[in-house]
């Protein structure tokens, strides 16, 4: 996956789940309120039922009253006045309970207010019927029955509370309407928002899904990228190993090839130069003998004395051919040198275990005589053990120690110290002195080859320290100088505490 | 009866082979002194036409033998010297630029009587050349195989 696309993807996945979140709450919220309304509209429901059933209650204790009244009236007996009373005092508290029931309706109050006027006249009507038995004038009852029949007091009665029962079925059925509009909004809107949420769920799922797949992919594909990098990463490292040992062979080669003329050079420069002794003796005899007479015996030469001109001549002839032997010595040197440096870079490292500190100290005994002469004081601190190539080993710590004591302050005590510690694996040596030090431009230069630095009054080929820092290369490590101009030198050689043969020795 | 001894000297640069050889002389030894400057020509002329070296039967050689030679290895040459049986009584010396240690000793495990590395230093150079020029008058050459 590419990297602008990863940002878009983590974009979508948030606004998916916030549109989640979002839907989720909102189903919530509606749900709430919707089963609200839903109960508050069930609870109108009821109430109007409630109010249906108390209307028709109210009538029953009236009929209940007026049918007592009559039986009352036509038998006289007990039971019926005790029935009347009970459905009297029945009707004020039923009226009472209706009128608190429809106290919301207004045109319900309306009718209340009707229902209980009309209640009230009939109830007055009771009473007098009542009160005519009781005194034994059936007749004025039964015409007051008979007048109440006629009268409308009972039809407007029965017609307030039809009117109000319907008033109540219209209610009831506006409620109940309402009710089921809310409980079927209330349901379809937790359907829609399932479905919603299923559907962010279903795309979600998808999203994930797809990422995956490209994790997937650039997983393989990075898998891939690994295995040629590999098959890189050892064609190269042949290549350059071939290379290298191309190079080891061509520098082996050439300085080989280039001795074998420069024996020439030199065996017949010194033949030339006995060649000349022989010539200017002779010229010698020859003009003692034009001169002097009789000619020396031959083998006793030397003690002719050459007139001025050829003396002059013999010096340079001599002169010419010290500077031809001279360059022909260095020349023969720097070969030497490479021929070494090739076979260093050609020899199998052989690994084993080392007690560095004395392996370094017995490496200091070796040079003792020379730190004496220069009034030098070597130290060796404790140092971490490694495994490593001894022979290699040798030689970077002597060269080491050598310079040092080799570039120390005239007048100066020399103090060198060899200090150790390890890290991560590594295993780290310092060698420091107080000696002449080395100007920080020329850090590089010194380990060049053939390379010196500061002032050139120590014999050296300036093979050293190039020498050494192959070797601490070739050993897995790496070599680096500290130093300014007349504050001494630390020269820091960091090597893998385990040289492992597998690492390197595969190059040859 | 012991004969001459023939020194056999294989060498390509005829420089070095002009210095070894005035150096021999001048250390005061006159034996018949046979260059080559290849060893195809050496080869023939030790092992003969037939390769069997049947032909310096009985002759009393001491070689002198160049490792890098232009058309084959002086090892190899040392090599066969030593494994025949007409030529491997005879004394081989080794004179190369080469020091290294390893060659040093693989000449010698092959058979090889003294190494000389030519040194630059002429004053060495020559002094070697007469020692050996010594040794060569005072060592006793075997006659080859009977």
């Amino acid at each position: 996956m590419t990297a602008e696309l990863q940002p878009r993807r983590i974009f979508w996945q948030i606004l998916l789940l916030s549109a989640g979140l979002l839907v989720l709450t909102v189903i919530s919220a509606g749900s709430v309120y919707l089963v609200n309304k839903a109960r508050d509209d069930s609870k109108w429901v009821v109430h109007t039922i409630e109010t249906e059933n108390q209307i028709n209650a109210l009538l029953l204790e009236i009929r209940r009253a007026e049918s007592s009244a009559r039986g009352f009236l036509l038998t006289g007996g007990p039971d019926f006045q005790s029935d009347h009373e009970k459905a009297v005092a029945a009707i004020v508290p039923a009226l009472d309970k209706l009128t608190r029931q429809i106290g919301d309706n207004p045109a319900q109050r309306e009718n209340i207010e009707k229902l209980s006027a009309a209640i009230e006249t009939r109830l007055d009507q009771f009473s007098r019927e009542m009160n005519f038995i009781k005194q034994n004038e059936p007749d004025q009852a039964k015409a007051l029955v008979r007048e109440a029949a006629a009268g409308d007091t009972t039809t407007t009665i029965s017609n307030l509370a039809n009117a109000m029962i319907r008033e109540e079925e219209r209610l009831f059925r506006i409620r109940s309407e309402n009710s089921d509009r809310s409980q079927t909004l209330s349901a379809s809107m937790t359907g829609i928002g399932s479905g919603f949420v299923v559907l962010l769920a279903l795309i979600s799922i998808w999203l994930v899904r797809r990422s995956s797949l490209a994790r997937d992919e650039a997983e393989a594909r990075l898998r891939d990228t690994n295995v040629n990098l590999e098959a890189v990463v050892d064609e190269r490292t042949a290549d350059l190993r071939e290379a290298n040992d191309e190079i080891q062979r061509f520098a082996y080669i050439v300085s080989h090839d280039l001795r074998s003329p420069l024996v020439n050079i030199m065996g017949f420069t010194s033949e030339l130069e006995e060649l000349g002794g022989d010539i200017f003796r002779r010229i010698g005899s020859l003009t003692h003998v034009s001169a002097d007479g009789p000619s020396l015996v031959p083998g006793a030469p030397g003690e002719i004395a050459l007139e001025d001109a050829d003396q002059q001549l013999s010096a340079d002839f001599s002169e010419a051919l010290g500077f031809i032997k001279s360059s022909i010595a260095k020349m023969d040197r720097l070969i030497s040198a490479i021929l070494n440096l090739t076979r260093e870079g050609r020899r199998e490292f052989q690994p084993e275990k080392i007690k560095t500190r004395a392996f370094v100290e017995a490496i200091v005994s070796t040079v003792a005589h020379q730190a004496v002469e220069a009034q030098a004081e070597i130290h060796v601190e404790a140092l971490p053990d490694i495994v490593s190539d001894r022979l290699a080993l040798e030689q970077i710590f002597s060269n080491l120690i050598d310079n040092a004591i080799k570039y120390l302050k005239s007048g100066v005590a020399g103090e060198i110290r060899i200090r150790g510690r390890t890290k991560l694996g590594y295993a780290i040596f310092e060698i420091s002195d107080n000696g002449r030090g080395i100007d920080p431009k020329d850090h590089q230069r010194i380990f060049e080859l053939f390379r010196r630095a500061g002032t050139q009054d120590k014999p050296g080929q300036g093979i050293g320290l190039a020498h050494v820092r192959a070797l601490v290369r070739r050993l897995g490590g790496t070599m680096s100088v500290s130093s300014e101009l007349n504050a001494g030198s630390t020269f820091t050689i960091t090597l893998p505490i385990t040289w492992n043969a597998s690492n390197r020795n595969a190059d040859k | 009866m012991t004969q001459p001894v023939s020194i056999i000297m294989i060498e390509d640069d005829e420089g070095h082979a002009r210095l070894i050889e005035r150096n021999i002389r001048r250390s005061g030894v006159n034996n018949e002194i046979i260059s080559f400057a290849n060893g195809t020509d050496a080869m023939k002329h030790l092992f003969g036409a037939d390769g069997s070296g049947i032909a310096q039967k009985g002759n009393a050689l001491l070689i002198l033998l160049d490792l890098n030679l232009p058309d084959m290895s002086g090892i190899d040459i040392l090599k066969q010297i030593k494994e025949n049986k007409y030529l491997k009584a005879s004394p081989v010396v080794v004179l190369t630029t080469t020091d290294d240690s390893q060659e040093i000793k693989r000449c010698y495990e092959l058979g090889c009587n003294v190494y000389i590395t030519k040194p630059v230093n002429y004053e060495n150079f020559a002094n070697a050349i007469r020692q050996l020029g010594l040794f060569f008058s005072v060592i006793q050459v075997p006659p080859a195989a009977p």
